[in-house]
């Protein structure tokens, strides 16, 4: 029975309204931005009506930024490949590394096993900047430096430890006797592993993984050290558009709504399965 | 293929034929203005070959550059297919953006990567990298010359320009000392005077400032006719760059200094005199009555943007902020005008403290002779000539470029006022900063001292001593005090 007074629904519902436009007002001005040419942006007072252009997404589209006084090439598609590359490409190398691991580590009990886990997850305490100087030591030694390959592999660093520990919680949570049963079936380890485990922790690795490719997107630090212009992510590239003859405003809003479009999208696709995967291996039963 | 272009450059280079007329002839010919452009460097380019030098020395040698996104950049690659014609060497690089452009040349320095063998800088940054052993003194280059090509004429360099990219890497010392280390020469360089909005002025009977006391008026007379916006722009971040432009140029016009040098070569604040207060005092009366309301947040970006949205009336920045903000789309285009300042009404001249981006050689290059030919092209009068005709390369850093009619004309045609103030300001224009290891450091401190000050957190005068003590103190901790 609904005991909810039509009162408090209305104002339940002025209050999810004025969160929604709190917290989505910046993004909905964003998105108005990169719809407009700089002189509009700036007008004193701002104002919400104007003549929509797609000359940011033009611009960007086709690599030609027009600044203030000159025209400039810009690699933002570059860029945005860069970013879906290199964050698809070390999500799944950390899945194929982590996964494992994290299984290894919730089921298996030996020596050292906390200190190993504790340490790989240190690896989310250490400031990127600390470790950024003789990484760029190594990598230039071991003909890292420069190429996607050693990206990838110190992106690591980022979604190994997520992944690692989402998914080792995910799978404790699992009644081992499952497992069990299934090997008593006369089942091998690997089988019990890829026939049960994986797909009971299925939501717990698609929350991790959705996770780890949003803190592999944002990332900034690894590839503008140590790799050159052509291999920089979305993150280093959207500064293009803050030049020495201008702010090019709408064309960073155009920037921002197109960077944040893939994770948007695969966030959107994926909710169900991130809070389900969070809250489930989040509780200890 | 380019017989009919070159033959009517050359008439041009010759005296032949007028500018005009031998882009009207290019441009019937096909070519845009830009590519006409190019093609007449070209034409210098070839002159240059000429000049009994051995431009093919290092032929087939790739020289890396690190390269900051900025229209000085434009420039150079818009006339690097000239050099590699000249040298054929063959030039890369990577240009990244300005907000993290020094992080990379950090990191790059830090961890003796050979990848670049030059790269852009700005002179401050070299009193980090030289004293470290990351960048070459370029005087074993410049003074070499079996290196460096007869027509370089180095004493070209405006002196006040060229001197403040060296320094002998001893605390204290002057810049172009006899002694100096030359850690990097100049691409152009900026002076801080003001730029204002002609048609704000003209509209509204404002008279252009010349001395602090007539700024602070005029800029509280603009607020109060400004409809939502506001008198002044000025920068007011906590960085190092707030203390340095417009603050530091008006401030040196007052015979001030930031520290003083004993006879024992130890080095003292110098910020707390009662001169120093008196300034300190009206700047931050300025920000308080005219300034930007969110002044504590204002960069470089922030206010050019400003005067070339017509939301402050004037600034007191760098020349060249004013110049780009006075183009493209920008809603003041054509209304912004340029004067030269001296704060002080006693001063005969502006002494504006001065930005130089400039180009240094990695000590970890691995082809040091082969990025020498590429630095002093770049640093050379002809590619300054035409980076500063056709191209956005001001102020060019060369005396002969500023003596070219056609850079003038050009100039006079577009931003009113601009060559008057360089010529007046220019011979007073270097870096006023005393050189040594604290820089950063230390105007980011007097930066932060600002903000407290406008926020009438801390009155002028205490703050001033407090600023000075905590900077002995830390002079005292490099055992520089």
């Amino acid at each position: 029975m609904n005991t909810t007074s039509p009162l408090e629904r209305v104002l339940r519902g002025i209050a999810i309204t004025l969160v929604i436009l709190f917290f989505m007002f910046p993004i909905f001005w964003i998105v108005l931005m990169s719809f407009q040419t700089n002189a509009t942006i700036l007008q004193v007072p701002p104002s919400i009506f104007f003549e929509p252009t797609l000359q940011n997404y033009r611009g960007l589209i086709t690599g030609q930024l027009v600044t203030d006084t000159s025209s400039l090439e810009i690699k933002f598609m570059g860029n945005l490949f860069n970013s879906l590359f290199l964050s698809t490409t070390s999500v799944a190398v950390g899945l194929v590394l982590g996964v494992p691991a994290a299984y290894a580590f919730a089921r298996l009990k030996f020596r050292g096993s906390e200190d190993i886990a504790f340490t790989l997850l240190s690896f989310r305490f250490a400031p990127p900047l600390l470790v950024l100087l003789p990484l760029t030591i190594y990598f230039q030694q071991l003909g890292l430096a420069n190429t996607y390959g050693g990206l990838i592999w110190v992106y690591q660093l980022i979604v190994l430890p997520l992944i690692l520990w989402i998914v080792r919680g995910y799978f404790e949570d699992i009644p081992a006797d499952i497992e069990y049963a299934y090997r008593i079936a006369g089942h091998r380890w690997w089988t019990t592993f890829r026939k049960i485990a994986l797909p009971l922790a299925g939501p717990g690795i698609a929350a991790a993984a959705l996770l780890a490719f949003i803190f592999a997107w944002n990332n900034f630090i690894f590839a503008l050290v140590l790799a050159s212009a052509d291999k920089q992510p979305v993150t280093v590239g959207a500064l293009a558009f803050i030049t020495a003859s201008g702010v090019q405003y709408g064309q960073i809003a155009a920037g921002i709504i197109l960077s944040i479009a893939p994770t948007f999208a695969l966030a959107l696709y994926a909710q169900r399965y991130l809070v389900e995967g969070l809250s489930l291996g989040a509780v200890k039963g | 293929m380019y017989d009919k272009e070159n033959k009517l450059i050359d008439s041009f280079t010759a005296g032949r034929m007028s500018r005009r007329e031998l882009f009207r002839g290019l441009g019937a010919l096909g070519l845009s203005t830009s590519a006409a452009a190019v093609l007449v460097n070209a034409s210098a380019t070839r002159a240059l070959a000429q000049n009994g030098f051995d431009w093919k020395k290092h032929e087939g040698t790739t020289v890396r550059l690190l390269l900051n996104q900025h229209p000085y950049t434009d420039a150079m690659l818009a006339n690097l297919e000239n050099f590699k014609e000249l040298t054929g060497m063959d030039v890369q690089y990577d240009v990244f953006p300005e907000d993290v452009y020094f992080d990379k040349v950090t990191a790059a320095l830090s961890s003796g990567s050979s990848e670049y063998d030059a790269f852009m800088t700005g002179a401050y940054m070299t009193w980090t990298y030289g004293p470290a052993g990351w960048v070459e003194d370029l005087n074993e280059w410049i003074t070499d010359d079996s290196k460096t090509n007869p027509d370089y004429n180095w004493e070209d360099m405006l002196e006040g320009v060229r001197k403040s990219c060296a320094w002998s890497g001893v605390p204290g010392a002057p810049i172009g000392s006899e002694d100096a280390k030359q850690w990097c020469i100049p691409l152009a360089y900026e002076q801080n005077n003001l730029t204002y909005n002609q048609r704000i002025f003209d509209a509204n009977n404002l008279s252009v400032p010349t001395n602090i006391d007539e700024l602070l008026d005029t800029a509280a007379a603009a607020k109060a006719v400004m409809d939502g916006g506001y008198g002044i722009g000025v920068r007011g971040s906590r960085s190092w760059a707030t203390i340095h432009p417009g603050f530091l140029s008006g401030y040196t016009n007052f015979d001030q200094v930031d520290l003083t040098v004993g006879d024992d070569g130890m080095l003292s604040a110098a910020m707390n005199t009662d001169v120093s207060k008196e300034y300190h005092r009206k700047w931050v009366e300025m920000i308080q009555e005219s300034g930007a309301p969110d002044w504590s947040t204002h960069t470089w970006y922030q206010v050019g943007t400003d005067v070339g949205a017509g939301k402050s009336a004037m600034m007191f920045d760098a020349d060249i902020l004013g110049y780009f903000m006075n183009g493209g789309d920008n809603a003041e285009a054509g209304n912004l005008a340029f004067s030269a300042f001296a704060a002080n009404p006693a001063a005969s001249a502006p002494t504006p403290n001065i930005w130089i981006w400039s180009m240094a050689m990695s000590k970890f290059s691995q082809k040091k002779d082969a990025a020498w030919y590429f630095l002093q092209w770049v640093t050379g009068p002809e590619h300054d000539l035409f980076g500063a005709r056709e191209m956005d390369l001001v102020n060019p850093a060369r005396a002969s470029v500023w003596a070219d009619e056609m850079f003038r004309d050009k100039l006079s045609a577009k931003y009113p006022g601009y060559v008057q103030m360089h010529d007046v300001s220019a011979p007073g224009a270097s870096i006023k900063f005393t050189p040594q290891p604290l820089f950063f450091d230390l105007t980011t401190e007097w930066a932060q001292t600002l903000q407290k000050m406008v926020a009438n957190e801390t009155p002028v005068d205490e703050g001033l001593d407090m600023l000075a003590e905590s900077v002995n103190r830390q002079l005292g901790e490099a055992g520089l005090h």
